[in-house]
């Protein structure tokens, strides 16, 4: 098992407050791994900060050995719904193409092959009858497959993904994680902030728990128990029904 | 960062103010006993120096190419006036910013607006209800108003009556000397030049005093802004009229008058820059120009070159 | 009439006001999406007191340097913005009016000072505020074209790099495009764009053709690269029709003239757009709203019924 991303030692603040603190951890290749942990645990700003879109107060961070900037056609992100205005001017063609543009370069016009490889990552996520339509006419279910189709047209080896699952319908989120699950058979490796304690032992084979700092990392089942979930949320929740692993996050 | 950056623009600020407010400083030495007369506009101050000779001390808050249509007081020039045992201004919406402090010094001292002291019919109307306020450009009423600040001199410092009748007949007379030698000498432009085109409506009492046409780009008060239809009808006088030459003024951004020579020239009309005048300002003082003789002097004889 | 259209003046001020409002509608394009159109309006009025603080060192009216010192002031302005944002909880609207405010009045007081010294109203630095459109020459024309040439082809060449910039910055840094060039470029577009403005038309009159070309525009398209298109048309319009009307009426000043005909434009499109006008949502809603009470009158629930 190779390691394709190292994080060491890496810390980050936001606005003044510390949010990350020591975090250490080592992901294999192959992994689908769920990032999970109360709110304002510093999940997405552990994303944002090793994808080097937040500053890091301390810490290295490497992926197969090296800086991301050397690998950076090998990383896919899908960042949160939240993060962009739908109502930009555009369709849904259009958006999957961006993730083209490293490969089209600077200046260079989007050629026929570049449209088709798009295309077909919006067949992948079952919407290539939505490629001309205006983003904003689209579902939040829909405009997360976007998301991942414009992840997936680059081809990475290694995909970030902020809560992909969250606010989708049912089909969508079934999409998403037959893809997810094909693309790990394919040998590729994914990390994905997750919102959803009830579903981790289903879809996801590691688990990272965070707050602030590395709880627990490690296989679901070895790592997903009761005793680690407790302490990663403080005390915060409840658990349904004791024994099964079932937990419920009460609303803070 | 921004520490260093705000005392540094603080800094520059403080040291900007010290140098414009260091230009205002007038010089402390008082003559012992003379008469503290303040005015606007140096056509009023500078001739009022020159009859009230030593018994006066006269400051005017508008120096050169202050243009008094836009002119704001600031705290350093109500001190002075503050300060001022005589305060003389044009009135007739000339110095429009500043009525109000007019209007309230009124109450503690002698101020008087000597261009409202002049009857209703020797002024001219540009436009129904707005009255033309240069007039210093006509020496005759300029001398009434002068006159009217002269009384009030004599009224504070009765004692210096005859000292004031005698500078004022001196002046007077160079004056009268004045206006026959500008009326000798724009006689002699041919009639069909006679047209005086500036930037602003500043010369309308000079034009009405000498028969000359006279047509301003930017109107009254240089408040407006000009249109690009106040250019073309210009233009269009200029090549009606075949006017030689036209002219910037001292007080005024010159960029108007040279988009009309610009303009002109390119369509084929021949018209040149006639010189610089002075209309709400004189020149420096201490110069030639700086005196209201010698700006009624220079207008006229430039007009004359450029026009003859 | 239409000879007044023909003279030279009338031309240059046509052709200036005409390209400057075609790159103020580009640029404007590019502040909308950006989510900073209040910024060049901020950065309009910052301008000023660069200009006259050059006036004052340098001791006289040199275009050249005045627009440098404009351009200092307004980047000085921006890095205020960004400063006040991000070390206080000041949202970005709020530092841009304080900006403006603070910097415009210092601006005005420099002013002050410059207009009571020997060739300060020569200078004509008034005319940095509102403008003197009508004043416009040959070598406006000229500076109006490479303005406009400039910005042309810094939008069109990566263009779809601005629309990667604009969508979706975070993936555009994850893809490898660097935002601090695109920032750089940016800024550089809007600020030389501001300057160039001001000193032919203003700062008020600027900060229209930077504002109000593009919101209308959005009314129109639902495809960027169509509502950069109409951007320039409208700003482009605007500026030659205000200058017609100008130059037709008597004693209309141009600038203002400018404004109103680019605020019909707005006006026009925010009720008639075809994109979220006010009077086709008007209509859409009356259709869906017969539509629906068609149906629900269908409706077995409301259908007698014996059960």
């Amino acid at each position: 098992m190779e390691t394709v991303l190292k994080v060491e030692n890496l810390s980050a603040s936001y606005r003044k407050n510390t949010v990350l603190q020591h975090v250490n951890v080592n992901i294999d290749s192959g992994s689908l791994t769920a990032i999970v942990g109360p709110n304002g645990a510093g999940k997405s700003t552990f994303l944002k900060t090793i994808l080097n879109l937040h500053p890091s107060l301390t810490g290295s961070v490497s992926y197969f050995g090296q800086p991301l900037s050397k690998v950076k056609k090998q990383v896919g992100y899908v960042p949160q719904r939240g993060s962009v205005d739908w109502d930009f001017p555009t369709d849904a063609l259009d958006v999957v193409t961006m993730g083209l543009y490293g490969q089209i370069g600077f200046l260079r016009r989007p050629k026929r092959s570049h449209r088709e490889k798009a295309l077909a990552a919006l067949e992948k996520v079952g919407m290539s009858d939505y490629a001309n339509r205006q983003i904003s006419q689209l579902s939040g279910g829909q405009q997360q497959r976007v998301f991942l189709a414009r992840a997936l047209v680059q081809d990475a080896e290694l995909y970030f993904m902020d809560e992909p699952l969250a606010g989708v319908d049912a089909a969508t989120e079934r999409a998403i994680m037959s893809i997810l699950k094909e693309l790990k058979q394919l040998g590729r490796t994914v990390l994905v902030v997750h919102h959803d304690l009830q579903t981790v032992q289903d879809y996801f084979d590691h688990v990272l728990l965070l707050n602030k700092t590395v709880i627990k990392h490690g296989r679901t089942e070895k790592v997903f128990t009761n005793e680690n979930i407790i302490s990663t949320y403080g005390g915060n929740i409840q658990l349904l029904k004791e024994g099964q692993g079932h937990v419920v996050h009460t609303l803070h | 960062m921004f520490k260093k950056r705000g005392m540094l623009l603080s800094g520059l600020v403080a040291t900007i103010l010290f140098i414009g407010g260091c230009n205002n400083e007038t010089s402390t030495n008082e003559e012992e006993g003379a008469i503290q007369v303040v005015t606007t506009i140096s056509q009023i101050g500078e001739p009022l120096s020159v009859i009230g000779g030593d018994r006066v001390k006269v400051e005017s808050l508008m120096g050169p190419s202050v243009d008094p249509h836009l002119y704001n007081a600031t705290q350093g020039d109500i001190s002075t006036i503050e300060g001022a045992d005589l305060i003389f201004y044009n009135g007739l919406d000339l110095e429009a910013n500043m009525v109000e402090i007019f209007e309230s010094i009124s109450k503690n001292k002698p101020v008087l607006a000597i261009g409202e002291t002049l009857s209703e019919d020797k002024l001219l109307e540009e436009e129904p209800g707005v009255v033309d306020p240069h007039i210093w450009f006509d020496i005759d009423l300029w001398k009434l108003a002068l006159e009217a600040a002269v009384e009030e001199l004599k009224k504070y410092s009765p004692e210096d009556s005859d000292y004031f009748n005698d500078n004022m007949e001196s002046y007077f007379a160079e004056l009268d000397a004045l206006n026959e030698e500008a009326q000798e000498q724009i006689s002699q432009i041919p009639e069909k030049h006679r047209v005086l085109v500036t930037a602003h409506d500043a010369f309308g009492y000079f034009g009405n005093k000498f028969s000359m046409e006279v047509i301003g780009l930017q109107g009254l008060s240089t408040e407006d802004e000009i249109g690009v239809s106040d250019i073309n009808d210009t233009i269009a006088i200029i090549k009606e009229f075949e006017i030689p030459a036209i002219f910037v003024e001292s007080s005024i951004d010159s960029r108007t008058i040279n988009s009309v020579i610009e303009g002109a020239k390119s369509d084929g009309i021949d018209v040149e820059l006639g010189g610089e005048l002075f209309s709400d300002a004189m020149g420096n003082p201490g110069t030639e120009k700086g005196t209201y003789i010698g700006m009624y002097r220079h207008n006229v004889e430039t007009i004359y070159n450029a026009l003859k | 009439m239409w000879s007044i259209l023909s003279t030279s003046n009338t031309q240059w001020v046509l052709f200036s006001a005409t390209i400057l409002g075609i790159a103020a509608g580009i640029v404007g394009c590019l502040s909308y999406w950006k989510k900073q159109s209040l910024m060049s309006d901020a950065l309009a009025h910052a301008a000023l007191p660069g200009v006259v603080i050059t006036f004052l060192i340098i001791g006289e009216k040199n275009l050249f340097f005045l627009i440098i010192g404009a351009a200092i002031s307004a980047l000085l302005g921006a890095f205020f913005i960004q400063w006040v944002q991000s070390s206080t909880r000041i949202t970005e609207d709020t530092a841009m009016g304080m900006t403006l405010s603070v910097f415009f009045g210092l601006g005005i007081m420099l002013l002050t000072v410059v207009n009571r010294t020997a060739g300060g109203n020569q200078s004509g630095l008034d005319s940095f505020i509102f403008g003197q459109a009508a004043a416009m020459v040959r070598s406006d024309v000229n500076t109006m074209l490479a303005l406009a040439f400039f910005v042309i082809l810094i939008v069109i060449a990566g263009f779809k790099e601005w629309k990667l910039y604009l969508f979706d910055p975070s993936f555009a840094k994850g893809l490898g495009l660097s935002l601090s060039l695109m920032n750089v470029l940016y800024t550089t577009v809007l600020v030389t764009t501001i300057v160039i403005g001001i000193q032919a038309v203003g700062v008020i009159l600027i900060a229209a053709l930077l504002i109000i070309p593009s919101v209308s525009a959005r009314y129109w398209t639902q495809k960027l690269k169509t509502m950069f298109l109409l951007s320039a048309c409208f700003g482009g319009i605007s500026g030659a029709i205000g200058t017609a009307i100008s130059a037709i009426g008597r004693g209309w000043p141009t600038g203002p003239f400018i404004v109103v005909v680019a605020a019909l434009f707005f006006i026009i499109s925010l009720v008639f757009g075809k994109e979220k006008g006010i009077l086709l949502k008007h209509l859409q809603f009356r259709k869906q709203q017969k539509a629906h009470s068609q149906e629900i009158g269908h409706h077995p629930v409301f259908q007698k019924e014996g059960k």
